[in-house]
């Protein structure tokens, strides 16, 4: 099997090498790091701003996904199946896009969170994703909506000798500040779909880059962060940057 | 293809607003008019997405009165929102919920929400639908999940049987759960009360001399803000009460994170106000004398204070002992009579 996947590989620059036919699946992982190391629940990382955290929990949700083929044709994946929540502590970190027509796909897209297209369609709208948000600590209750990213744990830093909790929830502030945010990655090796071929999309969601990306946010400064105008944007950004794509497999999705 | 077959329906219900109660036959359900009063704005929320019926409306009706939403079993949406007073708690600052928790804002009513597009006092929703996610989970009020209340719905066959009966789709899940609440309070509008009556040049209603005094004095010193027939533009305004030092409810702010949203809360509608004591988002006041008492002279200074309250060193609204006797009879003419008494909203 190994052998086949990089016998695969080797050609995928070969056009019209395979012919693509019907409808596959693609699976995409979700592999959360800190800055290059892999993230483990209780384990505790110190970043660019010297603040130590050990994480509790990471879950955020992914949406919307779009695959984008060498010719830069779009397929959209159906909006009513595409919000998924990954959890770390339950260790639900892939997810997988069905009745994917063949191709060779070039760029993947995706949100973080939930849109507020999805939001007002109400009731009808919301489906099983309810439930889910609520068993895996993504509904925010009191604002009726979902949290887009929980990040939770204790840190210490230089003048925060104790661990102390921190928790990050971010999502859209009811119709006053909407922060869902999307992102799209190029894949590097085309990923190839037919009835027969399922890549896996193996992506990095670094995630250090939540506070500690582009804008930094200081733990000591406020660690507890839920609905702040200034700095949930900014969270939203940070955690928009985190994913970059580590590899693709080509094959038939059973390997990885 | 339900929307297909709908819509004729729908568009001709439109054409026949005052006409509440009529029943259109659709299968074995039947379609229920939505009221849309000629002197109301257009309704907010979109009808064609959940329209109400006979069954899903009592399967509404039934889990707004249902305490089996609460963790303890005891306490219904009814609980807080009693019909009597126009769905508000009378009589209590605060509302109560399980064991005898007591939360930090006053009922509001619930006539009219379909007209709205924001809900609860800080806009935490703003969607119908899933305002009711708020009370039920909030920890002193109902105190439950979502998951827990949908599994003892789902044991319940009468729910069961209910919940098929409702929607097309069966099922007792959160989307029939939510559409079927939504449906109960889509369907309570208030719009026949005396001013409404007299708006409507029916039934030979008029005002009296007073009232009609107090009409003038609110157009010039209330409406910028109880706007429309609704009596409310749906806005989040400060309108300067000093914060209660035990809570400081930031109000908007909870919501948009926003400093600039500091103790800015929903203006409430006016409809049945004189049924809906106490007063304000934390019901501080007891009466609507109180009410106008604060506009005339306890208006505070701050930096998110409406500018619609401050001209130049004057804070609040400027009233006189006449004028506040002749609002008050105004305001007593927005009691819908009707409504409060309505069998098809009534508990038993």
């Amino acid at each position: 099997m190994l052998t086949l996947s990089v016998f695969i590989i080797s050609c995928s620059s070969d056009d019209d090498a395979t012919e693509l036919t019907g409808n596959g699946m693609v699976k995409i992982e979700f592999d959360n790091s800190m800055a290059g190391d892999d993230l483990l629940l209780g384990s505790s990382y110190t970043n660019s701003q010297n603040e130590t955290l050990t994480i509790s929990r990471l879950n955020y949700i992914v949406s919307n996904f779009r695959l984008t083929d060498e010719d830069g044709t779009v397929f959209t994946y159906p909006k009513d199946q595409g919000y998924f929540i990954t959890s770390e502590e339950t260790g639900t970190t892939e997810v997988v896009l069905m009745d994917v027509p063949a191709g060779r796909y070039t760029s993947l897209t995706f949100g973080i969170g939930v849109d507020q297209e999805k939001y007002l369609q109400g009731a009808e709208g919301q489906g099983d994703l309810l439930t889910e948000a609520e068993s895996t600590n993504m509904m925010w209750s009191w604002q009726a909506g979902y949290k887009f990213l929980n990040f939770e744990g204790t840190f210490t830093s230089s003048t925060v000798a104790d661990a102390t909790d921190f928790k990050i929830h971010m999502g859209s502030h009811g119709s006053s500040l909407d922060n869902y945010k999307e992102t799209t990655l190029s894949l590097g090796t085309e990923a190839l779909v037919s009835e027969d071929m399922t890549p896996i999309i193996h992506l990095v969601a670094n995630a250090s880059n939540i506070l500690d990306g582009e804008n930094k946010i200081s733990l000591t400064e406020q660690a507890v962060i839920m609905v702040s105008e200034e700095k949930s944007p900014k969270i939203a950004v940070n955690a928009s940057n985190m994913f970059t794509v580590d590899h693709v497999h080509n094959g038939d999705g059973g390997s990885h | 293809m339900k929307y297909l077959f709908w819509m004729p329906l729908l568009l001709a219900m439109v054409s026949c607003t005052n006409d509440d109660g009529e029943y259109i036959a659709v299968g074995e359900n039947e379609l229920l008019t939505v009221t849309l009063p000629s002197n109301f704005p257009p309704m907010a929320y979109n009808v064609s997405e959940n329209p109400p019926t006979k069954y899903g409306f009592e399967l509404g009706k039934k889990l707004f009165y249902d305490g089996k939403l609460s963790a303890n079993g005891f306490i219904s949406c009814g609980f807080c929102h009693e019909q009597r007073f126009s769905f508000t708690h009378h009589g209590h600052q605060f509302s109560h919920g399980i064991d005898d928790l007591q939360g930090t804002r006053n009922t509001p009513s619930i006539a009219n929400m379909a007209f709205f597009q924001e809900f609860a006092w800080d806009g935490a929703t703003n969607h119908l639908d899933l305002f009711p996610i708020i009370p039920i989970t909030n920890e002193v009020e109902m105190g439950e999940t979502m998951t827990s209340v949908l599994q003892k719905l789902q044991a319940d066959e009468a729910y069961q049987k209910e919940f098929n009966a409702a929607f097309e789709e069966g099922g007792v899940n959160h989307t029939n759960f939510l559409k079927a609440l939504a449906q109960f309070m889509v369907m309570m509008v208030s719009y026949n009360s005396k001013y409404d009556k007299y708006v409507r040049n029916e039934d030979g209603v008029s005002l009296t001399d007073q009232e009609l005094q107090g009409l003038s004095i609110f157009q010039e010193k209330c409406a910028n803000c109880h706007t429309t027939d609704l009596f409310s533009d749906g806005s989040f305004r400060n309108n300067g009460l000093p914060p209660n030092p035990n809570i400081n409810d930031l109000g908007r702010a909870e919501v948009s994170g926003s400093p600039s949203d500091n103790y800015k809360f929903k203006v409430p509608s006016l409809r049945n106000v004189a049924l809906t004591a106490p007063y304000m988002h934390d019901g501080r006041f007891g009466s609507l004398e109180s009410v106008l008492n604060f506009y005339q002279n306890g208006v505070q200074d701050s930096p998110t204070l409406d500018p619609l309250l401050k001209n130049g060193n004057a804070l609040g609204i400027s009233l006189n002992d006449d004028e506040k006797l002749v609002l008050i009879a105004f305001l007593g003419t927005l009691t819908d009579d009707e409504f409060i008494t309505d069998k098809r909203f009534a508990e038993y």
